[in-house]
């Protein structure tokens, strides 16, 4: 039965025109992706509106591709230009953006490129055999889960990223976290810091809050340096290289796909957070005296991220197809979708069109496929950015920034909003304080403030169950840990100053 | 990479255009094509049945009726927009009636649901439902419990003002017995709560968990609708007044979906809406849309909305205020309990 629903979709997808569309679906995706406010939920939610008409596979292929598409898109910005095009791809800027100074960036994209096919394939291989396994442990997940959880992606991104004062890390990753709390709360609907705005009681957007942090320091510091007429060569792909560099981290490629399934199938956590833990991972696991060259062009790290970041997509259609629950934002998108088209996920998808499910992983075998080939040849296009005058292109990276927040929810207060976080973006870069983490903060702060709350309003504000679930007690364990190591780190700095 | 951001740049310029040219007059309504703002993001179930319903809609009157989800502050930020919106016939709402009406006593807006012409297209009705290995085989299991451990009992919804949280109010009204009110940012994660089993009992739309309960991952106690509803082959949900004739008069509770427009458009174009309106509730699509999701097709037109609406948002505002969830009294926006 299998073979044959394998077989069956297999042919569907080459049909001719179904190939057209996937093609074509997967170059708006990536360029949705590439450009900063555009997002992967957005590119699928535009989509789902244009696809309406299509015969249902050909619509289904086409929104796969998109959701392929844009979550691999975005690292190409995040490479040549330090400006992530989706959150999912900010820790691909963290090692991408300085080998793409180093005259490696067609190396960067075509590694970037090549593990983000390589994740989704793999996360398909989940989908196919463990959805039943995984889907229990998506259920496993209760507030006080959610709520650790949070508290360590904040913290891990922190260390990361700020690896001479991880506190500064954390300090921006609270200030995202205070930024989250604006708006209506979703426990008791409670409006707070809003001052009576309409708009502050929606709560700060996600889009316009990134594309401020991270296009806005890029942006002045294009004109800052007077020196830096000398233009980046752009450079080539380097296939050879680039492969044999992943053959050799393939382990790493196939632990980022774990974490990655994983942070993907948990209701609400999504490709932003699955490719910092992956990196985390990476970096954690690493010689001592490769640690320090994470963040400065290892492309170890650009590997574990875009790994992590793709193979969410497959974690977060498992919840999609088992439960009708999108295990991430844009996986959200795409329930909706499949319910407009007569689809009904959840319990019965087995029983009631068995052949679904192979349906969506044959084609999200497809998508991967076409946005490698499309991914490399719209990159030879990309990488030229490399090579124009920073002068010249940021003007126009400003205009898109500008165009993007206003799309979100076609509200110039969102254009505010952006404009807002650019300046403080300056600011954070200018003082050393990393702007990933704050961004982070901003994503996962609602889920902490109200899985906390809820689970303390379930215990009658006991803290003791906490310590009672096996998945807490993980959590604890690395939380404790990640602040140990840096109390240490405090204690040996003084030993030295006092011994000065 | 000059080509590619001058495709960019015509790209923009399109989308500005098309944003912006609004207005002018025209004598052959609609001669362009209309905005239906949902207030929730894409994938809930004021958007499906508003994307359904565009589709149809938009077919009959010759245009394409785009649906542009303005999601945040409970809904309100979307109605405001479409209210504060030049009332050209370009620019629909399309709400859950739940939230609507509740958006004066809340303190969003001064206008009620009298200041809009409405056509009521689905109902959906709220079901109570409790995990699989759950203690309580039956309503009154559950009631009985609620009334030996007031504020006790935990059961999961959507949000204060949200369906689910109406659904509570009911049962605490047939108990006279509070219960612990546990609050999720949306369906979905209220549905995997009471999977999971974090909370004794969940109140939200049938429709969310209707595939669970066939598939007998969930125990479906009883529905707050005014009949029984019959959900797969031999499965028959009965209604609570089955047990509790009490309940009767807080019946049919659930969300109803409608079309919106604030009142002021000329009477023709409101015809031609009309028209769009019938077609679109008989569209085969729109039918087996409803039936998947065990909504009931309600079609109302403008003046029968009016009428319904005064009931439910007698109702709902009141049961709301009561249980300390809106500031303002009903009674200062003429709503009469």
């Amino acid at each position: 039965m299998a073979l044959e629903y394998i077989g069956t979709a297999f042919m569907t997808a080459l049909q001719p025109f179904n190939l057209l569309v996937l093609i074509l679906s997967t170059l708006v995706g990536l360029v949705m992706g590439v450009l900063p406010g555009l997002s992967a939920t957005m590119a699928i939610a535009l989509l789902t509106g244009l696809t309406y008409n299509f015969p249902t596979q050909t619509a289904i292929i086409s929104l796969l591709a998109i959701y392929v598409g844009a979550i691999s898109g975005g690292c190409q910005s995040a490479i040549l230009l330090n400006i992530p095009g989706t959150p999912a791809s900010a820790a691909t800027a963290l090692d991408g953006h300085p080998m793409a100074l180093q005259g490696k960036g067609g190396l960067a994209i075509f590694i970037a490129t090549t593990v983000s096919c390589i994740g989704t394939l793999l996360s398909v291989v989940f989908v196919l055999t463990l959805t039943p396994l995984l889907t229990s442990l998506a259920l496993k997940f209760t507030s006080w889960e959610f709520f650790l959880l949070s508290i360590f992606g904040i913290l891990i991104c922190g260390t990361i990223t700020a690896q001479a004062s991880p506190v500064k890390g954390w300090i921006s990753g609270i200030l995202g976290l205070v930024v989250a709390m604006v708006g209506l709360d979703t426990v008791d609907t409670i409006a707070r810091f809003s001052y009576g705005s309409v708009n502050l009681m929606s709560g700060i957007q996600l889009i316009p809050v990134m594309i401020g942090l991270f296009g806005f320091p890029e942006i002045v510091r294009a004109f800052k340096r007077h020196s830096d007429d000398q233009v980046t060569k752009a450079s080539k792909f380097e296939m050879k290289k680039g492969f044999s560099l992943i053959f050799k981290n393939f382990g790493n490629v196939l632990r980022s796909a774990c974490i990655g399934v994983g942070v993907g199938i948990i209701p609400g956590v999504g490709e932003d957070t699955g490719g910092w833990l992956s990196y985390w991972a990476t970096r954690s696991l690493a010689p001592a005296d490769e640690k320090d060259t994470f963040g400065k062009g290892n492309p170890k790290g650009i590997i574990s991220t875009e790994t992590g970041n793709n193979s969410c997509i497959g974690g977060a259609i498992i919840p999609v197809l088992s439960l009708a629950v999108p295990g991430s934002a844009p996986a959200a998108v795409l329930l909706a979708a499949f319910l407009m088209h007569g689809y009904r996920p959840g319990p019965l998808l087995m029983s009631e069109s068995p052949d679904f499910l192979y349906n969506v992983c044959i084609y999200l075998v497809f998508a991967s496929v076409a946005m490698w080939l499309v991914a490399l040849v719209l990159s030879k296009l990309t990488v030229r950015l490399l090579g124009v005058n920073k002068k010249y292109l940021m003007p126009m990276v400003y205009a898109l920034c500008v165009i993007g927040s206003y799309l979100i929810n076609y509200n110039l207060f969102d254009v505010k909003v952006m404009f807002v976080f650019g300046l403080l973006g300056i600011v954070l870069t200018s003082m050393n304080f990393p702007a990933a983490p704050f961004l982070l903060g901003v994503i996962l702060g609602p889920m902490l403030d109200s899985n906390l709350r809820r689970a303390l309003r379930l215990s009658d504000g006991s803290f003791l169950p906490m310590f009672q679930r096996p998945i807490c007690i993980f959590f604890l364990a690395f939380i404790i840990l990640l602040i140990l190591a840096q109390l240490g780190v405090f204690k040996v700095l003084k030993g030295k100053k006092l011994a000065d | 990479m000059k080509k590619i951001l001058s495709v960019l740049l015509v790209l923009a310029l399109v989308a500005s255009v098309s944003l912006f040219a609004q207005g002018g007059a025209e004598d052959n309504y609609p001669s362009k094509n209309i905005n239906l703002t949902v207030p929730y993001g894409a994938g809930g179930t004021t958007d499906l049945t508003a994307r359904s319903l565009a589709n149809a809609m938009g077919r009959d009157l010759g245009v394409t009726i785009n649906v542009v989800n303005t999601a945040g502050a409970g809904g309100s930020a979307g109605t405001l927009n479409v209210q504060n919106a030049p009332v050209d016939g370009y620019t629909l709402l399309a709400n859950g009636m739940l939230s609507f009406v509740t958006l004066p006593i809340n303190g969003y807006t001064d206008k009620t649901f009298r200041d809009w012409d409405v056509w009521i297209a689905t109902y959906a009705p709220n079901v109570v439902v409790v995990p699989a290995n759950s203690p309580y085989n039956t309503i009154q299991d559950l009631i009985e419990a609620m009334r030996a451990n007031p504020g006790q009992i935990t059961i999961g919804t959507a949000g204060i003002g949200s369906g689910g949280h109406f659904g509570a109010e009911v049962l605490k009204k047939v108990a006279g017995a509070d219960y612990k009110h546990i609050t999720y940012a949306g369906g979905g994660p209220a549905f995997t709560a009471i999977l999971s089993g974090e909370v004794d009992v969940s109140t939200q739309l049938l429709a969310e968990n209707k595939d669970a309960i066939i598939s007998g991952d969930l125990k479906a106690l009883c529905t707050l609708s005014d009949e029984p509803i019959t959900i797969a082959e031999g499965m028959t949900i009965p209604s609570i007044k089955e047990a509790y004739p009490e309940a009767a008069s807080m019946l049919p509770m659930g969300e109803v979906t409608g079309i919106l427009i604030p009142k002021g458009l000329e009477e023709e174009k409101l015809q031609k809406l009309d028209h769009a309106f019938d077609v679109a509730i008989n569209d085969p699509d729109f039918i087996d849309f409803c039936e998947l999701r065990s909504f009931d097709i309600t079609p109302y037109g403008r003046n029968e909305s009016q009428a319904y609406l005064e009931d439910f948002a007698s109702r709902v505002c009141w049961m709301l205020y009561d249980a300390g969830a809106a500031p303002i009294s009903p009674e200062e926006f003429g709503i009469e309990r």
